[in-house]
């Protein structure tokens, strides 16, 4: 998953107060989708433990290309919806930041980041459950790929258009180090699409209600609209 | 020490060495920040060798991540050599936008581990619960509390794997559907876990914010002390950087 991986003193001041106000925006609307709909024990519950596993999972070194570290919040997105996901990914972040995973001052960047993969991740996946109809490893491989790829590009975005403290390159002389970066993430992000289909196609055998998230069809929303339309006549 | 020092000013210390790392510029003072971040750790009497250890994850990110700048950035070059044909160099400024970077991180991440290492889980537990909106707070309690365990069962399951001789297999698909498997069972046994914990909040009671059984007092005269001498060299450094240009390269 793309991650700035970059400690803290990485931006200048103006920049962190940007990226951590945007992710602070993003953090409100979650939690007034969230109170919109009901926070309930369960959601509370299942949001905490996906966190924790994400962060869990996150510090384990998968022996593959000399060793990787996956994140799996498109998975995050797909088993507890946008919403949750992103209160996961400022969890997992701060967790993060609080072992050097990162920084504290990079917390708002990142979440912007993995809001996004969550995101993409999450409403892929439904696309391709619902619409497309495709199995889950499809669908789980295709959903995080696109996800992180897109994540990857907007990784390097940020650390171009914010620039490196102390650096006196400009972004465009930074670009041949951060294709660098946008390469490593990519590939990454195809491994963990790969883990992300095998682990949604062992969910789906052994327990298919946990994804019920991001396959439930939409009758409910169409029920509503009816029933409304019923109404006004 | 350390450890007697009201959690808010440990948390607010840390914020202000955050903010010191991000604005200050110059080596020296820099160098002097992580000074002080290792007398603090090591006032709160915690090994140093564990720090060492922690300190491995921040230099790994900062290294790999700007050793492409040792090589662009420009500046005089210290060392030149020859890859595939095409002449490369070291500069100095390179090296030094390096050493800077690693050593805010580092400073920073001291101060964190030392603030974690040396608060209880109730006082966080409180702080948390003042400081965010009630959902946020509610999931990083339930997170902080469950990580460990969650911990713990991955590193259980993969010593299973190990001991079943799993680490022999090779190739890139079967090592990618054995840790797939270990993270979906992760996944699934967190799922079913957050059911239980659900139905037991539910069932003694749980009305959307968790019992605070310890409160945490403000941070007494000595305290709010420190806290302003921080503030006051946050405020130094940052307007000598932002709006004055200030003496030591400020």
């Amino acid at each position: 998953m793309a991650h700035i991986h970059l400690e803290d003193g990485a931006f200048s001041l103006p920049w962190l107060a940007l990226w951590s106000l945007l992710a602070a925006g993003v953090i409100a609307l979650s939690l007034f989708v969230l109170r919109k709909g009901g926070m309930t024990t369960r959601k509370l519950a299942v949001a905490a433990m996906a966190a924790s596993v994400g962060f869990a999972a996150s510090q384990i070194d998968i022996p593959v290309f000399g060793g990787l570290h996956l994140n799996f919040t498109p998975l995050i997105g797909i088993l507890v919806g946008p919403a949750l996901g992103s209160l996961c990914a400022l969890v997992i972040n701060v967790f993060g930041a609080a072992v050097g995973h990162g920084g504290w001052g990079m917390i708002g960047a990142n979440t912007l980041v993995n809001a996004l993969e969550i995101v993409l991740g999450y409403y892929s996946y439904r696309l391709m459950r619902g619409r497309l109809k495709t199995g889950r490893f499809t669908s789980g491989f295709s959903a995080t790929a696109f996800a992180l790829i897109i994540s990857a590009l907007v990784v390097a975005g940020i650390v171009i258009v914010s620039g490196i403290q102390d650096s006196q390159q400009t972004g465009e002389e930074a670009l041949p180090s951060m294709t660098v970066l946008i390469a490593a993430n990519m590939l990454t992000g195809i491994i963990e699409g790969l883990a992300t289909g095998y682990i949604v196609s062992f969910i789906g055998r052994v327990r298919p209600d946990l994804l019920e998230e991001s396959e439930a069809e939409r009758t409910e929303g169409m029920a509503m609209v009816v029933a409304k339309g019923r109404a006004n006549v | 020490m350390v450890h007697r020092i009201n959690p808010w000013t440990k948390g607010v210390l840390l914020i202000f060495t955050v903010g010191l790392a991000t604005v200050l510029t110059d080596i020296w003072i820099l160098l002097f920040l992580l000074a002080l971040s290792i007398a603090f750790y090591a006032a709160a009497r915690l090994p140093l060798g564990v720090l060492i250890g922690w300190w491995t994850l921040p230099v790994v990110f900062v290294v790999t991540l700007t050793v492409m700048f040792m090589f662009t950035e420009p500046g005089e070059q210290l060392l030149t050599f020859d890859v595939f044909g095409k002449r490369i160099s070291i500069t100095d400024n390179g090296i030094m936008l390096v050493v800077k970077l690693l050593v805010r991180a580092l400073a920073v991440v001291t101060v964190s581990l030392t603030l974690f290492m040396t608060t209880r889980y109730t006082h966080i537990a409180h702080m948390a619960f003042r400081t965010l909106p009630g959902t946020l707070a509610n999931m990083f309690i339930l997170s902080y509390r469950f990580m460990f365990e969650t911990s713990d069962e991955i590193s259980d399951v993969l010593d299973a794997m190990h001991s079943r001789s799993g680490s022999l297999a090779r190739g890139f698909s079967r090592q990618t559907k054995i840790f797939a498997g270990i993270f979906g069972l992760s996944f699934v046994h967190a799922f079913e876990r957050a059911e239980r914990i659900a139905k037991a909040m539910e069932a003694r009671g749980f009305a959307g914010q968790f019992p605070r059984t310890e409160r945490v007092p403000l941070p007494s005269y000595g305290g709010c002390a420190l806290i302003a001498l921080a503030a006051v060299a946050f405020a130094i450094a940052t307007y000598s950087r932002y709006f004055a240009g200030g003496p030591l390269g400020w």
